[in-house]
Formats: structure tokens, sequence, C-alpha cells
């Protein structure tokens, strides 16, 4: 795009690959990301003294938080992401349940943010068992207790209480209606604050821990007509937004094929890779571009062509998934038509022990979901790594197994293999 | 890793590093010229340049490895011919150089990312001088920080040998501003 780059990094990363290709670095603090990456004074000081135009906030940290996106904007830089408000709004889990209903997207019956323990019960007769009590500052999967049974409500209402605290420093919480086996499906979208688009579909029900491990376009769960529902109300919920530059509404599909909205995530994600396979589109140019005030340029009817999986290759050991640091002494990644490989590590990298076990993520293009899949697995048998331990032996057995090779698959999956 | 190219207009060299050609030049005799062959591998290796080309018309063009992917590609211990690369640095704002600090020296390294300034205003004298002795808690310098300017301390005793950073200079986070022999 002919944009110089500076990467700002902790001590724990002045020898990532990314630092070293960009045209500028610079050292923003020790490795706590609290002084580093988390450090608003620091990245802002960054910005200053390389004289940057924009931030990207990337993913993770600071991505999703609208006080950061606030401070970048009065800095007199551009933020590479949605309106701070619109983030804000977003963050609060319920005033987004809420904004949701309001555009005409469907909500799972739940509450507002719960005043009282007496509220808990009426919803949870008007609801019926079982349901999940979430933080209302959550997401991602953390802050979340199930009641199965009425007499667990008063006893878990308080331990998601304190956890939300704790994880969020706002202990409100609601509750929404528990699906059993529900199918994560989340659809990505874009605008410029005028005009809005649905750009497809991506299922990542494989999860460990609420951890996407797997991702994928298009979901196999959808004909064409659910999708279709589905696209058309993401995108006019994003229009409703006036939403600028990128987004993922994520939802749940319950056994009936009934989706439901759960949660907006107002930044790029880590799996937006295979949607840019099947759609031949750049996001993340797409992202730079619309935050630079350009208007959305994509065709309106665009259709994804063949199947794309993702794998994260995580840093962890393949049977306990406990995290595996190191120093890579030893690294071959395979390639050849329909595989791509984004990833940071190479051979002599030394991977810390301060941030995500993320190593790289192996995507595949291929014209069916089981070309895919068999690209895949070659993929697996020709990724070595020598010097930390990970998680592609695991792959390898869930690419065995039949279920998921029948794409009958839900957020339970991994618990239950 | 030595390899003779096919019959060209140019003689080249290049620099060993995983894609590493050294070619013999042809003189008109057609026996080789081994001292320029030796003598131009090793102004390649000093200067870390990619390829060094000798055109027909007796001009030089050399071409530099980026410094970045210089330091990445090891020389594979398999191939003992292969040079060794001394990285040049690219030219970044506020990169960190390695001080080699003795034992008896300590450095004071910056806090934060921001503009190292020597004294506390334009006008004002500076905090220290090169020569002066430095004492645990003494404000040697200012980092500015968006537009907060933070006074740093030194944290232990020492005379003040060495002032590694310009005035007006940005520094980032751990970059070494001052050395201090300890006393």
């Amino acid at each position: 795009m002919g944009i110089k780059t500076v990467a700002v990094h902790s001590t724990a990363d002045a020898d990532a690959l990314h630092v070293r290709r960009a045209d500028e670095k610079i050292c923003i603090g020790p490795p706590p990301s609290r002084q580093s990456y988390n450090s608003i004074p620091a990245l802002i000081s960054a910005a200053e003294v390389t004289h940057a135009d924009a931030i990207h906030p990337g993913y993770g940290f600071l991505s999703e938080n609208a006080e950061f996106a606030d401070v970048v904007q009065k800095c007199g830089l551009t933020w590479i992401g949605p309106q701070p408000s619109v983030i804000r709004m977003m963050g609060d889990k319920v005033m987004a349940r809420n904004t949701m209903a309001a555009a005409g997207v469907p909500i799972l019956p739940g509450t507002g943010v719960l005043k009282s323990d007496e509220e808990a019960e009426e919803a949870v007769d008007r609801i019926g068992l079982p349901v999940i009590i979430k933080a209302v500052g959550g997401g991602g999967g953390r802050g979340m207790k199930i009641v199965k049974e009425r007499k667990q409500l008063s006893s878990q209402l308080a331990a998601a209480r304190s956890e939300a605290q704790a994880g969020f420093s706002n202990p409100t919480v609601y509750i929404e209606r528990y699906v059993d086996r529900p199918r994560h499906i989340e659809v990505q979208v874009l605008g410029d604050g005028e005009h809005a688009m649905a750009l497809g579909e991506r299922e990542c029900s494989i999860q460990r821990r609420h951890q996407k491990l797997v991702e994928e376009a298009p979901s196999v769960a959808l004909d064409d007509k659910i999708r279709s529902e589905l696209l058309k109300v993401a995108k006019k919920a994003t229009a409703a937004l006036k939403y600028k530059t990128v987004g993922t509404l994520e939802f749940l599909l319950d056994e009936k094929k009934r989706f439901y909205f759960m949660e907006m995530n107002t930044r790029i994600q880590v799996e937006h890779t295979v949607t840019e396979e099947v759609f031949g589109v750049d996001l993340v140019r797409t992202q730079i571009e619309l935050a630079a005030g350009q208007p959305l340029r994509l065709r309106d009817n665009l259709k994804p062509r063949g199947h794309s999986i993702e794998l994260r290759i995580n840093a962890e050991d393949p049977d306990t998934f406990a995290p595996s640091p190191g120093l890579i002494t030893g690294l071959r990644m395979p390639g050849g038509l329909g595989v791509r490989i984004d990833t940071h590590i190479y051979q002599g990298y030394r991977v810390p022990s301060y941030y995500d076990s993320l190593l790289a993520k192996l995507i595949v293009h291929a014209d069916t979901r089981a070309l895919a899949i068999n690209r895949l697995r070659r993929c697996l048998d020709e990724f070595e790594v020598e010097g930390c331990k990970t998680n592609v032996a695991f792959y390898k057995r869930l690419l065995a197994h039949p279920d998921f090779v029948a794409g009958r698959i839900d957020t339970h999956f991994l618990e239950r293999m | 890793m030595t390899k003779r190219k096919a019959a060209a207009t140019k003689r080249s060299v290049s620099t060993a590093t995983a894609r590493a050609t050294t070619v013999a030049p042809t003189p008109p005799s057609g026996g080789f010229d081994l001292k320029l062959l030796r003598d131009l591998a090793r102004i390649a290796n000093e200067y870390d340049l990619e390829s060094i080309e000798l055109t027909p018309d007796g001009g030089i063009c050399i071409s530099r490895v980026p410094a970045a992917s210089a330091r990445m590609f090891a020389a594979p211990a398999s191939s003992p011919a292969s040079l060794s690369l001394v990285p040049l640095g690219a030219a970044t704002i506020a990169k960190a150089e390695p001080v080699k600090v003795a034992d008896d020296s300590v450095v004071i390294t910056s806090p934060f990312v921001g503009t190292f300034y020597r004294a506390s205003g334009p006008d004002s004298p500076v905090f220290v001088e090169v020569g002066q002795s430095i004492r645990n808690g003494q404000v040697v310098c200012i980092v500015e920080a968006m537009k907060l300017m933070n006074e740093i301390e030194a944290e232990a005793d020492g005379k003040l040998i060495e002032i590694l950073v310009k005035n007006g200079e940005h520094v980032e986070y751990g970059q070494p501003l001052f050395r201090l022999e300890k006393q």
C-alpha cells in the first residue's frame, strides 16, 4: 500500500519477525503487558516520536478499548477501527443485546443488567432452565456460569459476580437461555459509516475453554435460505450502527438451526484469513482503506468460492495443552497450492512465555471441505517444529474423527473427544 | 556453495548467505584470477554486500543485503565454507545500541519511550556533565513523553563517563542514556 510501518514491541518481543520486517521499530516497555502493550501512554508516546499518522490495534490488548480509541483520535491520529462510541456500546454486552434487538437481530431470551437475585429468579421462571449467567463487561467466553438446576442459581450468581469483578472490574451480570449444543457461527461485516456489507460467515465451533482452535468458511451447517437470512440480518445491524471499518457479529445456531446474536467484535479477528481465502478479499487492506475514509467499494453480490479451514498451531503440549515456550531450533513448514501460513516464528526464534501461545495460523483452501481436510492432513504431516511442543498431533487426531469430517460439530465437541 | 555461472556478459561475486554463489571471473587467458576472487569476496563480506558486478566496460555495480534479513539467516552449520555476516543494523529511530558494559560501570537506561533532554528547558543549564560525580537519586535528564516532562534519576553512585544520546533525540524503553563508572 506504500504505507510505512512502525512496530511497537516489549523487550521480550525485540526479535519477533514483524519487528524485523517493519520499516521502523520502537521498544515501548518491559514484558508485562500492563507496562507495554496495554500502556496507553507508552503507545501514544511511541506514535508521537515516530510521527505516525495512524494506529492499528490488531486483536487482543487494547483493540477493543474505547478509551484508547478516544485518546488516539484526540491526539490527532487515525484509529484503524470503528468509532469509540460503537466500541463502547458493543463492549457492554447488555447494551449490545438491546441495540441488536432494536435492529431486528434475533437474541436469546434473557434479561437486562440484573439488579437483584429476585429478578434472576423471575427470569428463570420466564426463560426456563438451563440458563447461563454472563458478565456485562465480559466477553470471549470469560466470566460465564451455567445453571442447570434451580438450587444452583443463587450460588452461581454469587460466583459469577465475584469473577466478573475480578476479571473486568464490573460485577454486574445478566442471564440468557442456555443452548445445549450450539454451533458458533459468525459473520464478517464491513462498513464505511453509510453503507454496510456482510462478507459471508465462518464457523468456529471447535473451541477449547472458549478459545477457538479451528475456523472455517463457509459453514456446512447452513443451507442457502438460512445463510441468506443470517447475512441480511448482520448487514442490517451493521448499517444501523453506521459502522466503520471491519467487525464480526457472533451468533449461536441451535439444534433447530435458529440463530441468535451473542456479541460483536469491533476489530479484525484472528480467523479473518479464511474469509479472505474464499472471497479473495484482503480484509486488512480494506480495513485500512476504510479507516482512511475511503468508501466501501466491494460488490454486494460476492459469492465465496470453495472451502477454507484454519488451524491455530499453538506452542503447547498436544495432550495436556500446557503451554510450551522455548527456542525454535528447527522449523519446516508446508506449502503448495491452497496452503497459507501466517506466522511470526522462524528458526532461531525464542517463543516468549509472557504472551499467547499462538505460533502460526495454518490455512488451507480447496474446492470442497473434504478436499480441504485432506490438504490439511498433508500439511500437518509436513509441519515440523523442534524446540517447543505444538498441538499438531492433536489436530491430526481431530481431523481423523468421523464426526468432524462429517461436519457434525458443536462447541462442546472437544469436551467429548 | 561455490558455483560457476554460465557465461555471462557480466562477472559477478555474491556474498555468502543462504543463496551463496561465487562466480569465478574469466580473464581473457581462460585461467582463474584467484586473488581477485578472494579480494572481492572479502570486500563483499566486510561491507555486507549482496553482489558485486564487474561490467565488461570496466564498471562496478554493488548491492547490499537489507539488514533485517542479514541478521536472520544464520550460516548453516553443515556448510563449512560459509562466511559469517556482520549485521550493520537498520537505520531506525531510537535503536538501542548494544553497549559493552565493563565490570565497574553501570548504564542508566530510559524507563519510557519519548524525547531525551539534558536540561529542564532550552535556557536552563544541563543536569549533568561528563566527569561529574553522580549520586543515587540525582536527576540526570528529562524524558518527555506525551507533553509530560519526566525527570530521570540515577539509581547508583558513580562518575559520569559517557553520555550516550544527543539532546532532543528520541529514545525507546530500555535505551542506554548514560554510563557511570562506579566509585
